[in-house]
């Protein structure tokens, strides 16, 4: 009985071990690694850009915008963010809430990222959600035993490039909280887009005025 | 009918079936406060406009021009007393004696945490909370200082509304409350339950000493809101919506503490909307980006 108990047991470990190594191995090779290294080398980029001591504002602004553009689908995500109103959109509208849109992300990220810029981003782990699209789930380390902030990015790639899909901050999405702002004023604008586009103006010239 | 029956109508119906309760509930709910508001609710759409029935149905906020009426007074509460209060304490107060008043409030909310970890069977985590009350509040002078962090055992929140989701009860239609802010019936409930069973205010109830809740209702709205004043500037600055986005954000906070902060990579995505894995890159991204270079 007992060996017999015991063979089972180790047939048990040898067919999950044989399908451990089946599941994980070409996920940990693939898009998860290149999510999480692109999450690091964000990081450095950012605190690299941002923390340099008296830059001039609009300066930042300006490395801010070449930083956001090259790791930002600004594209898949303001598609996301306006959702079924994309549709409905003449092709000149959705150029110019494109541009708009990049306008106010650059903005007011640009004080967010410089605040954490300094801290320390420790990546915890990192989740293939498909062949295209990883969850990198990260920690920002704070002074003084605050407790660290829970940040996790879901990062796309289409296996050259690496863009940000999405920041989730202590479960609040940026792409969904978005989507409910653009979404409402669409509809208290009785459904168009071109009253969106026009309160988007105004913020983002509000904010550049401030900028300045 | 008092709000103290409604409220034990309501528990009771909470706890008589778990199957049939969800529903009597958000039904007696939703009759109850359009009773209420009769001239706030907003107007369902057409039944044959399919995209704007789906819209109407995923912001569930039929009270909506009510709800900004409220907002609209929250917020000028908020500029006149509890923003001015909560920079002063912020900025004014020292640290030390900021961390020994937070230390002190989330010593006297662990009976509250403590027994809703036990309604929702999370053992290990009763255990944290009860052993850091222990220690706290006799290592730790009374709950002075947070003596269980320190040993490594770390806090977390817990409230009846949290209960109640993970029970399975609905959070109903979006609510904003006068001076409470963003909520919905079962998170009101839960508030109300969380008042009832709090040892410290069934001590003043008891004793006449009522403004011993106030006082620390107060200080704990200064406090709450004093972790919240730049996320909240935030917000409101890039915002074209505020009342959206913190309806918005209030539920998707609300959905992280009843996961216990294990559910905030199952949003949906953008590239697919519909889907919670599984968004795409756009084709365009690429080109957007060699045309920047």
């Amino acid at each position: 009985m007992i060996l017999n108990l015991s063979s089972y047991r180790s047939l048990t470990g040898y067919f999950l071990g044989a399908f451990l190594a089946f599941a994980t191995l070409p996920a940990l090779a693939g898009v998860e690694e290149g999510s999480e290294k692109f999450v690091r080398s964000l990081a450095d980029k950012a605190v690299h850009s941002l923390t340099t001591a008296d830059t001039p504002r609009l300066e930042r602004i300006k490395r801010f915008r070449e930083l956001f553009r090259e790791s930002f689908a600004v594209t898949s995500v303001g598609k996301f963010v306006l959702g079924r109103n994309w549709r409905r959109a003449s092709d000149d509208e959705k150029k110019e809430y494109l541009t708009l849109f990049e306008d106010l992300m650059v903005v007011t990220y640009v004080d967010r990222f410089q605040r954490y810029a300094g801290e320390a981003l420790k990546v915890t782990k990192s989740r293939a959600e498909n062949d295209n699209i990883a969850t990198v789930f990260s920690e920002i380390q704070r002074p003084g035993g605050i407790k660290p902030i829970r940040v996790d990015w879901r990062i796309g790639t289409n296996g050259t490039i690496y863009k940000i899909l999405d920041v989730i901050v202590e479960g609040t999405s940026m792409s969904n909280t978005l989507r409910s702002d653009f979404g409402s004023i669409v509809r208290r604008q009785g459904g168009k887009v071109a009253g969106l586009i026009t309160a988007l103006r105004e913020k983002t010239e509000a904010l550049k005025a401030e900028a300045q | 009918m008092g709000i103290n029956e409604l409220v034990t109508m309501m528990v009771q119906t909470t706890f008589m079936n778990r199957d049939v309760a969800p529903m009597m509930f958000s039904r007696l709910f939703a009759l109850l406060i359009c009773a209420l508001v009769m001239t706030g609710c907003a107007t369902a759409p057409a039944p044959g406009d399919r995209d704007a029935v789906a819209d109407f149905e995923e912001i569930n906020d039929p009270f909506e021009p009510t709800n900004r009426g409220v907002f609209t007074v929250n917020r000028a509460l908020d500029r006149l007393a509890l923003k001015p209060a909560a920079t002063v304490y912020r900025k004014g107060l020292p640290e030390f004696v900021q961390d020994r008043i937070g230390d002190i409030l989330a010593n006297l909310r662990s009976p509250v945490i403590f027994l809703n970890d036990v309604l929702q069977g999370e053992g290990v985590r009763a255990a944290h909370t009860l052993m850091r009350f222990v220690i706290n509040s006799t290592l730790g002078l009374g709950g002075f200082m947070d003596m269980a962090t320190a040993m490594d055992i770390e806090g977390h929140d817990e409230d009846f509304g949290q209960t109640l989701a993970v029970w399975g009860v609905p959070e109903g239609p979006f609510m904003m409350l006068p001076v409470f802010g963003p909520s919905n019936p079962r998170d009101t409930v839960g508030l109300v339950v969380d008042f009832l069973t709090d040892p410290l205010s069934i001590w003043a109830v008891n004793t006449d000493r009522e403004y011993a809740s106030f006082a620390r209702a107060g200080v704990q709205a200064v406090d709450a809101r004093s972790d919240t004043l730049d996320l909240l500037d935030d917000v409101e600055k890039s915002s074209l919506d505020f009342y959206a986005a913190i309806r918005s954000l209030y539920r998707q906070r609300r959905a992280d503490a009843i996961s216990n902060g294990e559910g905030s990579a199952n949003f949906p995505a953008p590239g697919l909307s519909q889907s919670p894995l599984g968004p795409v890159l756009d084709d365009n991204e690429e080109l957007s980006r060699s045309a920047f270079r």
